[in-house]
């Protein structure tokens, strides 16, 4: 594993990694890793957020089980769902942009 | 009135949404898990090291690296990181300018006042990305709202409304003729202890210092809201600028891992100049390497090299003791790090000035 040196300009003292350090022994696994850590945090933002709501919902009575169901966006709506969708993908798979290439 | 004179508000800046919380939120968790005897990777680590009774530092290095175990340890403590301030910056950038516009409001307000010099250069040694904050401690106008919720998951939520600071400034003993006149925080960052002493001393006059302007202003704009008549002023520590024998305490809390060697002692002999005869100079910082485990060896150099604290593993490595005992210091020597650090990785130099 080869590694360089950060641009950063401490006076002494142990030298900085620079970006995107390989620890594992095939960059694949360490994007595989950084992946499933990634995956874990956007699980758990969608439980919090859906725990949340259900619970307000259901204190309120506003709304039940099956208008979930049936919920059909309109072009916005159907809009914005694109742009958060592009959001996750670029927060778990960006990743794969940091697979170094072999030298 | 008088009760609610003791809640300390959120100070905290608010994050653009809620999934931006409930993410930080995870980050907090996940490394609390790996931290802790969720991963278990410390002990088990340590405990390997010590059977293979692995002592120099380069033999712990090579045999945690030929671990498996180490090797994902290092690669999920880098991430969690990463993904700490990836998402900092991101919640941060999508209200850039409303974050800006509130330091401006506050810079002029009140009570207390903020002292910036706009011709301060900082010097090249500063020039580091402490704990990977995108930007170090300087460079982007917000990174005193990004050091401040970045240290929200550090602490994991149990400094929001300063708690440790506040335990620590009520550790330090007052010098032994009680006079508190005047008090300064060395590397104030955002204030939290400049504000925390004067809460101890409403009476003192009471100034916080460090290089960083997008700091101080949020540490004006925090120490305003709490309404502290606090001073915060942009210098350099070991070069601040006051008069000889000017204050009663002397105050630096984890700064000295985080500068090279010499600065350590140039800084020392300036808390000598300005501290008065008989004045306490109060540091709170790392435990030394002579008190820690092979693993904890281990970190320090991957906190060094893989966190942004390349200075931490010299200062672990000096007898900071001597260094303030020959520049005009008694220390006292009793050990509190159960009670100043909580997690035992931070000890206390209480240096009187002879």
């Amino acid at each position: 594993m080869s590694e360089r040196d950060s641009p950063q300009t401490p006076e002494g003292g142990t030298p900085i990694a620079a970006a995107d350090p390989v620890y594992l022994a095939d960059p694949v696994l360490d994007a595989t890793v950084r992946m499933v850590v990634e995956l874990a945090a956007q699980v758990w933002v969608e439980r919090e957020r859906r725990i949340t709501i259900e619970q307000l919902l259901e204190a309120r009575g506003l709304l039940s089980r099956a208008d979930i169901e049936a919920f059909k966006p309109d072009a916005s709506q159907a809009a914005a769902l694109k742009a958060e969708r592009s959001r996750f993908l670029e927060d778990v798979f960006k990743e794969l942009r940091r697979i170094p290439l072999k030298s | 009135m008088s009760a609610q004179r003791e809640v300390v508000p959120e100070t905290m800046p608010t994050l653009a949404s809620r999934t931006d919380a409930a993410y930080l939120d995870f980050v907090e968790g996940f490394r609390e898990y790996l931290l802790g005897a969720g991963a278990n990777f410390e002990a088990r680590l340590n405990a390997a090291l010590e059977s293979a009774g692995v002592q120099d530092l380069e033999d712990i290095r090579r045999y945690v690296h030929a671990q498996p175990l180490g090797q994902l340890r290092d690669r999920l403590s880098r991430t969690q990181q990463e993904m700490k301030w990836h998402a900092l910056r991101r919640s941060f950038d999508l209200q850039r300018k409303e974050l800006a516009a509130e330091l401006a409001a506050w810079d002029a307000r009140g009570p207390g006042r903020l002292v910036l010099d706009p011709a301060f250069v900082p010097p090249p040694y500063v020039n580091v990305h402490f704990h990977l904050q995108p930007g170090g401690y300087y460079k982007d106008e917000l990174s005193g709202f990004l050091y401040h919720y970045g240290t929200k998951v550090f602490f994991r939520g149990g400094n929001d409304r300063d708690e440790l600071h506040g335990k620590l400034v009520s550790l330090v003993p007052p010098p032994s003729d009680g006079r508190v006149a005047r008090v300064l925080d060395m590397a104030c960052s955002v204030g939290q202890s400049t504000t925390a002493f004067k809460k101890r001393y409403p009476a003192a006059e009471v100034t916080g210092i460090d290089y960083s302007a997008p700091m101080l202003r949020v540490a004006h704009r925090r120490a305003a809201m709490l309404g502290e008549d606090v001073t915060f002023a942009q210098t350099l520590i070991e070069r601040t600028g006051f008069p000889d024998a000017h204050f009663d305490i002397t105050f630096a809390f984890i700064v000295f891992h985080e500068l090279p060697l010499r600065i350590i002692h140039e800084t020392v002999r300036e808390a000598a100049r300005v501290t008065r005869k008989g004045g306490l100079f109060a540091v709170f910082d790392f435990t030394s390497t002579a008190d820690k485990s092979p693993f904890q060896r281990y970190h320090r150099w991957f906190d060094a090299r893989h966190n942004g604290e390349p200075y931490s593993q010299d200062f672990c490595d000096c007898d900071l003791r001597s260094i303030l005992e020959s520049n005009g210091f008694t220390v006292a020597g009793t050990p509190l790090d159960e009670r100043s650090g909580g997690a035992g990785y931070m000890t206390h130099w209480f240096a009187t000035r002879v």
